[in-house]
Parts: C-alpha cells; sequence; structure tokens
C-alpha cells in the first residue's frame, strides 16, 4: 500500500485544467521580462561588475600578501574591506531595481556560430530578483564571516592566513559568479568555482590526511552532481538552441511545454526536453548534499569553522536549491523531477537528522542538520513552492552560520574541543556570555519555536505546502516528524554543551578536530591555549570580532521574521515578492486554491491523493497554514522538552525536568545502552560511507587495477608478441645463413636457375599460345 | 616569397643551422645558451606571423610558397599555413623555450648532443604544420620520430632503451601504413580519369579524394588510423606512451604531451577526415567507442599508478580520448573542440610534466609512495602543481573546460536517436547522448586521478626518500628560472579559459569548411552557404540568435 | 651538332655505325662463348676457396655477361648493349679495387686467403 502510493506520487500531479489559473500566466509574465533582457543586451550599469571584481582584486592581493611572506593582519582587513565594498554594491543594486531583469556583460567568453545555430555564452550576468536575494545574503554573510575569520584564523598568521583569505574570496567570486551569471555557463564555472574553493579550504591544514582526504572527497563526489549538471547544459543547448537565461526563458518551445504541461499532460513533451531536469537535478543533489550525495558535507568539517559556516551551511550548499529555482521552469516541463526532488529531500532531511541524532561532535552534528534542512528545501521546491524554499534558505543561511560560529567559537576556545560529553556549561564561563546567547538564538531558529523564530515560519510554509499539494501528505508527516527529530538533536547541543555544571577538557591539538595542527613550526604551547596536558586549563574566550559577527547573525535570525509579514497578503512575505519576479516565480494553483478555501469557506472538490482521500490543504479539518502552526510549533516544543529531559541539567537551566548533574552522565545514556544497535548505527551514520566504498569505491578501484594489469599484460604483451614474432621468424631461418660463402654461391645460382627455367616454361606456353 | 613567407620558413630553418652550429662545436657541454637565445628568438618570427595572419579568411593557406622539386612526378616543396596550422605552429614555438628552460639544470652531459637534437625536433614540428605538401609533411612526421628517440635513448632514466626503441618502432610501423594509404590516394588522383597527373598537394588531393568508391575509402581510412590513432593514441594502441612519457627526460615528455600527440589528431583532422570522408563517416561511432573506451579505461588506470609521471602519461591518453571524440562527432562543435582541445592539452599537461620534472630532479624519484606531501616544504612548486592539476581537470575558467564543453555537446548532438524528437540540424553520424554521458564520466575520473596525484604528491605529511640530501644548484623551492618557465602555460591556461572565443572564431572557418566538405561528400544536407552566415552572424549575432529556430515536430514523444 | 645527336635514338646511332643486322647464325658462337665463360665462372666460384680466384670467377661472368649484350646489341642493331657495356666496365673495375682491398685486409687478419676462414659470420 505505502510502496504503491510512493510510486504513484512519483509522477506530477495534474494541475488544474485552466492553465490561465496555474503557472501558465506565470510562464507569460516570465516570458516577457526574459525577452526584455534578451532585447536589450548588456544594458544593465556597469557598476554592478563590481560585485564580481572586488573578490577578485581580494584574491589578487591576498596572493600577492602570500607570494611576499606578509606576516599581519592586513590580509583579513582587505578582505573584509572588498566583501563589505560587494555588499554594499549588492545593496545598492538591490534598491536600484526597477522590476525588470537586465544583463551586464564583462567579456565575451563563448561565441561560437554556425549554420544557423549559435553557442554563446559570455561573462555577463543577469540581474534579477531570484539574483539580488541570494548576492544579499551570500556577500553579507561573507563580509561577517571574514570579519569572525580575521580572529579566528589568527593562530595561522603568517602561514596559511593569506591562503585562506585569497581562496575566501576566489570563493565569493566563484558564488557571485554563480548566481549572477547570465548563462548555464556562467552558472557551471560559479559550481565548479565553488567546488574548488570548498576542496582548498576543506583541505586548508593540508598536512592532516583526513583533511585532504574529505577534501578529496567533497570534490569528487560534487564532480559526480557536476556530471550531471554539464550534461543537463549541454542537453540544453542541444534542445533549445541556448544556453543563456534570458533566451531560454522567453523561448517558445519552453512556453509550449510548460502549457502542456500545466494541463497534466507529459506526453506531448519530447523526452529529451524532460531529461534536462533530471539531469540538472543530479548536479544540484550534488552541490546541496542531497541523499545520496550527501556524504561528502560531514567530512567536510574539517576545514576551518568559518569555512564550514559561508560555504558548507550558508551559501554554497544551497547553490543546488537556487539552480532549480533557477530553472524550475524546465523543471516543471519533467514528469518526474519535481517530485523526485520532493521524496529525496524528505528522506535526506529524516536520514540526516536520525544520523544527527546520535554523534558527539557538536561541529558534525550541525552538518547533518545543515544536510537536514537542505533536506527541506528541497522538499519545498519538489512541493511547488519556490517561495518556501527561498525563505528556508535565507533563515537558515543566517542561524546555521550563526550555530557554526558559535560551535567555532567553542572549538576556538578550547582548543579544538568538539565533543559534546567532554564539555558543558560552556555559557556561564567567563567571557562566554555572548556565545550562551547567541548560540541559544541560533538554536532556537533551527529548532523551530513557534513564532518567536524565524526558522519557524520558512519551515511552516514548506510544512504547509505538503498538505496544500495533493499527493504529498505522506511527506509532509515525516518532515513534521523530523522537525521533531531536528529540536531534539539541536537542544541536545545546547543543554549538554552550554549549560550545566562548569566542565571543559581541552581537546587535544592533533587530533581530528584541530583546527590549529599547523606543523611542527608552530609553536602553540605558548599561545593562550595554554598547555592542555597540565591540570589548569584556561579557555581562550572568543574577542570582539567573534562576539560582534556572533550578535549581528543572532540579531539578523530574529530580525528576519519580520520578513514573513512583508507582503503577505501577495507573496507570501517578502522573499515571495522577490521570488515572483524571477524564473523561479511559481503560483501553485493549490496554495491559490487553499488560500480562497480559507477566506471564503468554498468547499472544494477532494481531490484523490495517494495518501489517504482527505482533501488537500486541511490538517485536523483546519486549513494548512494553521494546522502546520498548531502541529509543528508543538512537534518543536516537545522535541525540546525530550532533549531537556534526556540531557538537561538538573535544575530551572534544564527546564526543571532534567536530570543531568556531571557533565557527561545524562539518562540518554541508560536508554541507548537499551536500545541494542541502533544508537552505534546512527552513530556509524548507518555505515553509508562503508557501504559506499564497499559497492562502488573498491570494486571500481579492482576494476582499475584489473585494466592496469590488461594494459600491462595483455595490451602491451600483444605488442611485443608482435615484436617478437619477427625473432621466432629469424630463429627459424637462421641455420640457412651457414656462413660458408659457397653456400650463398650455390643458393644463389639455384635461385638463378628456378627463375631461368619458370621463365622459359612461360615462354615456351606463350610460344605455344601463339 | 613575401615577408612573412621567409618568416615561416626561418622558423623551420634557423632551428636546424642552430643544431648544425652545435652539433660541430667543439666543446660538448656546448648548447644551453645557443638553443635558448635561438627558441627565444623563434617567438619574434612567430609573434610577426599571427599578426599579420589575416584571421578573417582562417581557411585560406597564407604565406604559401611552393619550389618544385621534382616536376613529373608532382613532388613540391610546399609550405603556408590556415589558422589550425598557425595555432598549431604558435604551440609548437611557445614549447621551445620552456623546454630549453627546463633543461638547464636536468642535463648534465653530452648538452652538445641534446640541444643540438631539440633544436632539430623543433624544426621539424613546425615542418610537419606548415607542410602543404603530403610529402614534406610525412617527411617532418617522420623526422619528429628520429630527434625524439634520441633524447628518450640517450638522455631517458633507466629502462630507456626499451622505451625508445618501442616508443621508435610502434609508431613507424603505424605510420608505414599511413604512407601506404596516402601513397594509394595519390596514385588514385593520377589516373587519367581523375586529376591525370602526379600531385602531392593536399588541397588537390582532397578535391578528388571524395571520388573514391567505399571500399577504397576504408582502406585509406584504416591505413591512415594505423599510423595517426597510434600517435594520437586512441585506445588499444597506446601501450608505447607510458613507456616513452615516463623514460623521457622532462623536455621530451613536454614535447611528446604538448605536440607530437597532436600530430596524431591533427592528422586525423587534416587527412583522415577530408582524404577519406564517406568512410570516416560510416565509422565515425567505431572510433568514437575506442575513443571513450579509452577516456574511461586510462583514466581508471591512472587511479592505480605510483609512478606519478606514468599517471600523467595515461592522463594523456584519457585526455585526446574526447579530442578524437569531437573528430569523430564530425561537426562544427566537435571540430573546435577538438582542436581547442590540441592546444589546451599541451599547456596543462604540459605543465603537468614540467612540474613533476623539477620534482625528479630535487628527489630522484618518481614513486608517489616514496616522496609527497610537498606543499609544506615546495609551497610555490605545490601551487603550480595544483594549478595544473585543476586546469587539467576541466577547470572552468582554465584552458581544459572550453574544450571539453564543445567535444561533448558535439558527440549529444550528432545524435540520431533524438533528432525524430526535434533536435534542429541533427543531421549526422549517430554518435548520442550515451557517447556524451560515457565520455562525461571521464570528468569524475579525471578528478578522482588528479586529486588523488595531489593529494598525495602535494598534501599530507611531508615524505622524502631516506637518501635525499638537497640539490647542489637549485634551491629547495622553484628557483627564478624554474617560475619563468611555468608561468607562460601557466598564463596560457588563464587566457584560453577566458578567451576561448578568439581561437574559435580563428579555426571557425576552416572547420566549417571541413564540415561543409564531409557533408557534401556524404550527400547530407547542408546549411547553405555556412561562412555567409557565419559573417552574418558576426554582426548581429544578438538579435538573430535571440530568435528561437526550432522545428519541433508538435506530438513527437520519446519516452 | 649538337641537336643532330639530340635528335638520333640507339638504333639510328647503331645503324650509322653498321649497314644491316647481323645474323642469328653469326650471333650463335658468340653467345656460345659467352655461356662458356659463365659457366667457367660461375663452376669457379662455387669451387674454389681462394678469394682472389673467387673474385676473378666473379670478372669472368662479368664479361660474359658484357659479351653477350654486345653480341645481341650487334644483332639488333642497338647501341644499348654496348652503352651497357661500358658501364659494366667501370663498375667491374671499381670493384676490383674496392674487392681486391677487402681480400687484402682479410687476409691480414686470418693469415688466409681462404673464404671458409670467415666461416663465423653466420647468421
Amino acid at each position: 500500500m505505502i510502496t504503491a502510493s510512493l510510486f504513484n506520487s512519483f509522477s506530477m500531479p495534474a494541475f488544474l485544467a485552466d492553465p490561465s489559473a496555474g503557472h501558465g500566466e506565470a510562464s507569460q509574465h516570465l516570458a516577457q521580462l526574459a525577452e526584455h533582457a534578451a532585447q536589450h543586451p548588456n544594458a544593465g550599469p556597469k557598476w554592478v561588475l563590481l560585485i564580481v571584481l572586488l573578490p577578485v582584486l581580494g584574491f589578487v592581493l591576498n596572493a600577492f600578501y602570500a607570494a611576499f611572506g606578509n606576516k599581519s593582519k592586513i590580509p583579513a582587513w582587505t578582505t573584509i574591506a572588498l566583501l563589505a565594498t560587494a555588499f554594499i554594491a549588492t545593496l545598492s543594486m538591490f534598491l536600484s531595481y526597477e522590476g525588470t531583469p537586465y544583463t551586464v556583460q564583462a567579456f565575451e567568453w563563448f561565441n561560437l556560430h554556425y549554420g544557423d545555430k549559435s553557442f554563446v555564452a559570455n561573462f555577463s550576468f543577469y540581474i534579477d530578483k531570484l539574483t539580488i536575494l541570494w548576492m544579499l545574503f551570500v556577500t553579507g554573510l561573507a563580509t561577517l564571516i571574514a570579519l569572525y575569520a580575521s580572529e579566528y584564523m589568527s593562530h595561522d598568521i603568517g602561514l596559511g592566513y593569506c591562503r585562506f583569505f585569497a581562496a575566501f574570496c576566489l570563493f565569493v567570486f566563484s558564488m557571485a559568479c554563480l548566481v549572477m551569471g547570465d548563462n548555464m555557463l556562467m552558472l557551471y564555472l560559479g559550481w565548479e568555482g565553488v567546488g574548488l574553493c570548498s576542496y582548498l579550504l576543506i583541505g586548508y591544514f593540508y598536512k592532516k590526511p583526513s583533511a585532504v582526504a574529505a577534501a578529496k572527497k567533497a570534490f569528487i563526489v560534487n564532480r559526480i552532481g557536476d556530471l550531471g549538471l554539464a550534461l543537463g547544459v549541454y542537453l540544453t543547448f542541444v534542445h533549445f538552441g541556448t544556453v543563456q537565461y534570458s533566451e531560454l526563458f522567453a523561448n517558445e518551445t519552453l512556453h509550449t511545454y510548460i502549457n502542456a504541461a500545466a494541463t497534466g499532460d507529459f506526453s506531448h513533451i519530447p523526452a529529451q526536453a524532460q531529461w534536462i531536469a533530471l539531469l540538472l537535478m543530479v548536479g544540484a543533489f550534488g552541490k546541496s548534499a542531497q541523499f545520496p550525495l550527501y556524504v561528502w558535507l560531514p567530512d567536510a568539517m574539517e576545514g576551518p569553522t568559518p569555512v564550514s559556516a559561508l560555504i558548507h551551511a550558508a551559501t554554497m550548499v544551497t547553490a543546488g536549491v537556487y539552480l532549480i529555482a533557477r530553472f524550475y521552469p524546465i523543471f516543471l516541463v519533467s514528469e518526474h523531477a519535481l517530485p523526485i526532488v520532493a521524496w529525496i529531500g524528505t528522506i535526506t532531511a529524516l536520514l540526516a537528522a536520525t544520523i544527527g541524532m546520535a554523534q558527539f561532535d557538536i561541529k558534525r552534528i550541525m552538518a547533518y542538520s545543515t544536510v537536514s534542512q537542505l533536506g527541506y528545501m528541497f522538499a519545498a521546491l519538489g512541493l511547488l513552492s519556490t517561495t518556501g524554499a527561498a525563505f528556508h534558505v535565507l533563515t537558515h543561511a543566517f542561524f546555521k552560520a550563526l550555530l557554526f560560529l558559535a560551535c567555532g567559537a567553542v572549538m576556538h576556545g578550547f582548543a579544538g574541543q568538539l565533543d559534546l560529553r567532554k564539555l558543558s556549561g560552556v555559557a556561564w564561563m567567563k567571557g562566554w556570555g555572548i556565545v550562551g546567547v547567541t548560540m541559544l538564538v541560533g538554536c532556537m531558529n533551527l529548532a523551530g519555536l513557534p513564532y518567536i523564530t524565524s526558522g519557524f515560519y520558512s519551515k511552516d510554509m514548506i510544512l504547509a505546502e505538503a498538505f496544500i499539494t495533493p499527493g504529498y501528505r505522506m511527506i509532509g508527516w515525516i518532515l513534521v516528524f523530523t522537525a521533531i527529530l531536528t529540536a531534539y538533536y539541536t537542544f541536545r547541543v545546547y543543554f549538554r554543551v552550554f549549560v550545566g555544571p562548569q566542565h571543559a577538557e581541552p581537546g587535544d591539538e592533533h587530533d581530528d578536530h584541530d583546527d590549529h595542527a599547523h606543523g611542527e613550526e608552530q609553536n602553540h604551547d605558548a599561545g593562550p591555549h595554554g598547555d592542555h596536558h597540565s591540570d589548569h586549563f584556561h579557555p581562550h574566550a572568543p574577542g570582539w570580532a567573534i562576539n560582534t559577527v556572533l550578535v549581528i547573525l543572532a540579531c539578523a535570525s530574529m530580525l528576519s521574521i519580520s520578513l514573513a509579514y512583508i507582503q503577505k497578503a501577495e507573496h507570501h512575505g517578502w522573499v515571495g515578492s522577490m521570488v515572483a519576479e524571477s524564473s523561479a516565480s511559481y503560483h501553485s494553483p493549490y496554495a491559490a486554491e487553499a488560500h480562497y478555501a480559507h477566506v471564503e469557506h468554498t468547499d472544494m472538490h477532494p481531490v484523490a491523493g495517494p495518501v489517504g482521500t482527505a482533501a488537500p490543504g486541511k490538517v485536523f479539518g483546519m486549513d494548512a497554514h494553521a494546522g502546520m502552526i498548531l502541529v509543528s510549533g508543538l512537534g518543536a516544543i516537545f522535541g525540546v522538552l525530550v532533549a531537556a529531559y534526556f540531557h538537561g541539567p538538573k535544575g530551572w537551566q534544564g527546564l526543571f525536568i532534567g536530570g543531568r548533574t556531571e557533565s557527561d552522565k545524562c539518562r540518554m545514556d541508560a536508554i541507548a545502552r537499551r536500545a541494542g544497535p541502533l544508537p552505534r548505527l546512527a552513530e556509524n551514520k548507518w555505515f553509508v560511507d562503508e557501504i559506499y566504498a564497499a559497492i562502488l569505491v573498491t570494486p571500481l578501484r579492482i576494476i582499475s587495477h584489473i585494466f592496469h594489469w590488461i594494459d600491462k599484460l595483455l595490451l602491451d604483451g600483444l605488442v611485443n608478441l608482435f615484436g617478437f614474432l619477427p625473432r621466432v621468424f629469424a630463429w627459424v631461418i637462421r641455420p640457412s645463413q651457414s656462413g660458408v660463402l659457397q653456400g650463398y654461391a650455390v643458393s644463389m645460382a639455384g635461385g638463378l636457375a628456378v627463375l631461368l627455367f619458370v621463365v622459359l616454361v612461360i615462354v615456351m606456353n606463350s610460344g605455344g599460345a601463339a | 616569397m613575401s615577408q612573412q613567407t621567409v618568416l615561416l620558413l626561418a622558423l623551420m630553418i634557423v632551428p636546424l643551422l642552430v643544431a648544425l652550429r652545435i652539433a660541430f662545436s667543439k666543446n660538448p657541454d656546448t648548447g644551453y645558451r645557443p638553443a635558448l637565445i635561438t627558441s627565444w628568438l623563434l617567438m619574434i618570427p612567430a609573434w610577426k606571423l599571427i599578426a599579420d595572419f589575416d584571421f578573417s579568411q582562417g581557411a585560406t593557406t597564407q604565406f604559401a610558397y611552393s619550389i618544385s622539386w621534382v616536376e613529373s612526378l608532382g613532388l613540391n616543396f610546399s609550405i603556408g599555413m590556415d589558422s589550425v596550422s598557425l595555432l598549431l605552429i604558435l604551440l609548437s614555438v611557445l614549447l621551445g623555450p620552456i623546454v630549453v628552460m627546463a633543461s638547464k639544470t636536468a642535463i648534465v652531459k653530452d648538452k652538445r648532443m641534446y640541444y643540438a637534437w631539440l633544436m632539430v625536433l623543433q624544426a621539424a614540428m613546425v615542418g610537419v604544420f606548415a607542410a602543404q605538401d603530403l610529402l614534406l609533411f610525412y617527411i617532418c612526421f617522420e623526422f619528429t620520430l628520429l630527434p625524439m628517440f634520441v633524447l628518450i635513448r640517450k638522455f631517458g632514466s633507466t629502462n630507456r632503451v626499451a622505451a625508445s626503441v618501442k616508443f621508435f618502432l610502434y609508431t613507424f610501423t603505424g605510420s608505414m601504413m599511413t604512407l601506404a594509404g596516402m601513397v594509394y590516394i595519390v596514385w588514385f588522383v593520377a589516373q587519367p580519369d581523375q586529376l591525370g597527373q602526379w600531385t602531392l598537394d593536399i588541397a588537390t588531393l582532397t578535391q578528388y579524394a571524395s571520388n573514391m568508391s567505399m571500399g577504397e575509402q576504408t582502406w585509406v581510412l584504416l591505413a591512415m588510423l594505423a599510423g595517426f590513432a597510434v600517435k594520437v593514441p586512441l585506445f588499444p594502441f597506446h601501450t608505447w606512451l607510458p613507456l616513452a612519457h615516463t623514460e623521457a627526460p622532462t623536455a621530451g615528455s613536454v614535447i611528446l604531451a604538448g605536440v607530437l600527440l597532436k600530430l596524431g589528431t591533427y592528422g586525423i583532422y587534416r587527412f583522415a577526415i577530408p582524404l577519406a570522408p564517406t568512410a570516416f563517416f560510416e565509422y565515425a561511432p567505431e572510433i568514437a567507442v575506442l575513443s571513450i573506451i579509452g577516456i574511461i579505461y586510462a583514466g581508471l588506470i591512472c587511479w592505480v599508478q605510483t609512478d606519478i609521471k606514468k599517471l600523467v602519461a595515461y592522463s594523456s591518453v584519457s585526455h585526446l580520448g574526447f579530442c578524437v571524440l569531437g573528430l569523430a562527432a564530425l561537426n562544427v562543435t566537435g571540430f573546435s573542440g577538438s582542436i581547442l582541445y590540441m592546444l589546451s592539452h599541451g599547456l596543462s599537461t604540459g605543465g603537468l610534466f614540467l612540474m613533476i620534472g623539477f620534482m625528479y630532479e630535487r628527489y630522484h624519484t618518481r614513486d608517489m609512495n616514496t616522496v609527497g606531501g610537498l606543499a609544506s616544504k615546495m609551497p610555490i612548486w605545490a601551487t603550480f602543481m595544483v594549478f595544473f592539476a585543476m586546469a587539467s581537470v576541466g577547470l572552468p575558467g582554465l584552458n581544459g573546460f572550453p574544450s571539453e564543453v564543445l567535444c561533448l555537446i558535439s558527440a549529444f548532438q550528432s545524435d540520431a536517436a533524438w533528432s525524430a524528437a526535434g533536435e534542429p540540424g541533427a543531421w549526422g553520424s549517430s554518435l548520442g547522448p550515451w557517447f556524451a554521458v560515457f565520455a562525461g564520466t571521464g570528468m569524475v575520473i579525471a578528478a578522482m586521478y588528479l586529486l588523488f596525484m595531489v593529494g598525495k604528491i602535494c598534501f599530507g605529511p611531508l615524505r622524502e626518500p631516506e637518501d635525499h640530501h638537497p640539490h647542489d644548484e637549485l634551491p629547495t623551492d622553484l628557483s627564478m628560472r624554474e617560475i619563468i618557465t611555468l608561468s607562460p602555460l601557466a598564463i596560457g591556461c588563464i587566457l584560453f579559459g577566458l578567451q576561448p572565443t578568439m581561437l574559435l572564431d580563428a579555426i571557425s572557418e576552416p572547420v566549417n569548411n571541413t564540415v561543409v566538405l564531409v557533408e557534401q561528400a556524404n550527400g547530407l544536407e547542408s546549411a547553405p552557404t555556412r561562412v555567409d552566415q557565419m559573417i552574418e552572424h558576426a554582426d548581429e549575432h544578438h538579435e538573430s540568435a535571440a530568435t528561437p529556430d526550432h522545428h519541433t515536430p508538435e506530438g513527437a514523444s520519446h519516452e | 651538332m649538337n641537336h643532330l645527336v639530340q635528335a638520333i635514338d640507339s638504333v639510328q646511332l647503331a645503324q650509322l655505325a653498321f649497314p644491316s643486322e647481323m645474323p642469328a647464325t653469326v650471333l650463335a658462337p658468340y653467345l656460345f662463348v659467352s655461356a662458356a665463360m659463365f659457366a667457367i665462372g660461375l663452376i669457379g666460384f662455387l669451387t674454389r676457396k681462394n678469394m682472389i680466384i673467387m673474385f676473378l670467377c666473379t670478372e669472368l661472368m662479368f664479361q660474359a655477361a658484357g659479351l653477350a649484350l654486345i653480341a645481341f646489341g650487334r644483332h639488333h642493331l642497338q647501341a644499348d648493349g654496348q652503352t651497357f657495356v661500358i658501364f659494366v666496365l667501370c663498375v667491374a673495375a671499381a670493384e676490383a679495387a674496392m674487392a681486391l682491398a677487402l681480400v687484402v685486409l682479410l687476409f691480414r687478419h686470418r693469415e688466409s686467403l681462404s673464404a671458409s676462414a670467415w666461416k663465423e659470420l653466420n647468421g
């Protein structure tokens, strides 16, 4: 039954018969906008290029600093200044945007004309509201995190400081290309560029084999996704004849398809067109760490924490969401793509949450929670709610960056300690108040506590959508369940690390999670960390830069609640208004209908969804949004209470239900002991890495070795055999060369005689004939 | 004889004269300085040639010069260049000073012999691309073998004798068959019902070659591929390459990877396709399959290598697979991509071989288990290494990307399976999406082995051979000379990656002509006067590109 | 004069020298002598081991061929045969110089003129 319903739900539900009610209208609007941009190429103001150029300048300057062995904080200040300028430029781009997309060209990149076709992909940028939305938080967060890193990375001044900021700037540049590019090849350039920077930054501590391995893994797993993306791009060109957004979104063929899809009839859309979305989707799964390509992200935590915050939580991993949102028209014309996206997102959300529950490394917990939250965003995309996805991207960017940076502060202060069993009551230590408070804000947002957190609003939008769009109820319930798990594992960290009796074991400088193991030449023992082998360890409280950034981010997380209320009626909030006039713009007919139902209490025709026959848009008989506020709000509180009970300290700090008196003894331990192998399985990430190694990596390596031997023995052997054959032949006829001169003469004379004889015979025969 | 022709001749003759001068000098240790100065000075005529080349008529043979040699047999000494030849000549000339500079400390004895042969090689490489006459091409083609043989045989590492012999015999055997095929064409054209007189002029031969019957063309194609496929090298004729690369001195490897392998793909582009257009069209899918097998097979072999030079050598096999795939697609994107690949591979793989050479000079081992983690000791070296590895991976913005994109698109485009689904202009051989998908896995595999290499040799804890001691003349990290050696390649990689359009424009006319030639030979509907349209496009490409132009038959569904 | 020489081919040249063809009956003895000389040379070459004798035998065979060429040339009234013989004589002279020098060198190595002294030059 459940399997059957799963299968049913893997195809797109039919839209309402009237295309003008659904995305038909939106598609025409989009076509007009895109056509405007296509007809006025390169019409945008040139200063927009600054957003891309400034990070490049930062990269070049930092490379120079590195070449000249700079040993100061100048690289950090340069980076911060340039990125802040880029942010201001983005802001002014936002403020000066006039409602129509435009393009700005830097220079020609690909320009190949042949026959009646042309392959044009210039180094130019396409600015619409989706671009602006993404660039706002990318440049903003990058500036803040650069400020944070200026302090965080200060141990490496003169060693890797310049390298760090060079790669950091390169990352911002790549991300800008990814988001702002006006064609799919620019997107691909950014896509691979952020992959490279991710590789360089994960492998920042390049002497640690684990960091190198993690970097390699990230790049290669991403590359699998990139292959999908690349093929999708090529197929787009082959099918639509262009890779430029303005032409693509104005493409008549595409709009014919969209209108066909709106009637639920996919049989007239060529398979080639439908495959594009499926291929692009693979790329999105890779970059945004979705199942089955999520395995690289937790390992990516080998990188310095600012990197984890910026790249592996806030910006780069949302590129997949951007990709799908940007090419939403193409996804709409594929029958299976969006349902697959929804299900993969859901599965990822659940799977990562279960793993996150059992981890002890707080940074890894955050990593898995990132994977899980990205799953929510993908589910939202699959559920036809680009607004929900984009809103969650935005809020998640703030609170997840905040969480990572807070964890990073802990790691920085406690010599790389990340094990939640070895830390307790950090918030009460001297100088750690700000970290404690901001961490609490972050945790609340991630858990989605009702009304007071921005995470709640964005998550609610996604959850409600699952009940509004027919056929996805099951996804809705899975996501609600995941939300409870999220609240639990988030506050598990908070209750264990930040409250309770004060206790801290410093980390091992040379263990896996050490940020500062930068080689023997650096003498850490003299630093403020103190000698951690001695009994009196003094944690190194964060300085002003770290605290400032944490406070700003906490404020941003809370303030983004207001975004849900700006323009709520027209567009589901400010983010909706940003999404509305871009290629991601999509008015779900179901959402519209649900809202009518909400407002006018009209009766809707119940659609027979795969799961049950409940009317779409109703949860417990309530409107989906209202229902979800109740369900997910209560779920989040329930999750927090469970965490408090099992991990919270005694007294008010544990909400009076916790029972932990020591740093590492809590009620959960006893349960985990009795729960059999399950916690161990979860702690070992369901052995997914090992399974991949067993079914993919090892066989591939064996095949490679076999190929190697085939090459050596068979192919080269054949070649050598051909070289050997003449030798064998020579060996056979060698005795005939006796060395006796007369022998040669006899054979020559004999040969001559035979020849004469033959000639005579021929002559006589021909003479006879004549 | 125009001034440019003199310069082109100078590119061939001056290195030969310098080679003679070096060879007959009394001091056996001489050679570096004259070779260096010559190779730098050769940049001047090369620069002048680009400046004077009329790129708007890229397909026309420019700066042509021809002296009759044996008139009755049609033997000429005839040179000239179209834009494809020009670019490959530039690559050869650019690599000249680089390989000379890279050899300064690597070659310690018999310098006279080394540099003399290097100069001869330089002349032969220019000659092979400048030849407009079949015989001259063939002579230069074979004459690249001899210097390379000597470089490997005399200056290679431990297993050099076997490597040089295998290199020479394998490629020579192949090219003998190429000669047979070429002679057949010449004979065919000399028949009374064709031209009726002996000629070796490539352009003339091309005109008549398509008159050959399918059977004749097939044999001619096989004969020519015998030589060119070995040279490329196309799977399964590649086994000489890893050995030759591993044993060759650094300069030899750079030239081998940078230019000599391109002789194979250039030969296919310039001879095999125009001279046997119908047969090549017929067998393009098979050739493409071989190239794809090569991409995956060689890529996976790279992944399990411990000898770093062997790894890069096999990566050449894998990369050149893309190049041949583009040629087998027989369309504009494919040819453009393939020619771009010839140029770009020379830069990035040449760079990788230089990096390995610099490392080898310091550590005298190529075993990645013995030496590694060099980033902490040689940061500049490691930076360059990562850079060239990324260029080789095909990172967008660097040189590998444009060519790879075009080659893969071309495989997608020439598609029979989906042509019914409305792909405009989907004439062509039966390459198709699956070709692109399988070739595309090469991208992932390339990332696997190159990052495996970088991870081992650059990153991780420092590993050095036990008996390692610092080099007498070389600093720990790269010296200024070595950085100057690398810089042109690195800058080239970036420029190439950011400005492929320049190159695409330059080669568009010859490429279009070749496509038209293939289409006409196969009786395919060819877009009328492609070249005219192209010029039109160049003026107003935004407007023309903006009009959607798709003849999608409604209701054609393929699911 | 020069153009005159160019204008006539070898047949005309022979006709200028000789009024008429040589009859086949006259040709036969020449050929007989030629064959006999060739046979003597061949047998001598095969049976003797002294390198100088062997060399002389090859010369004998050369001259036999030359004689046959001249005879045929006269028979057919063509000058080609005689032209060719002049070539053969030149080659033979050059050969003699080379071969004798070689024989001397070989003798110095082995103190023997026997061809079998160099038997180890086998395959």
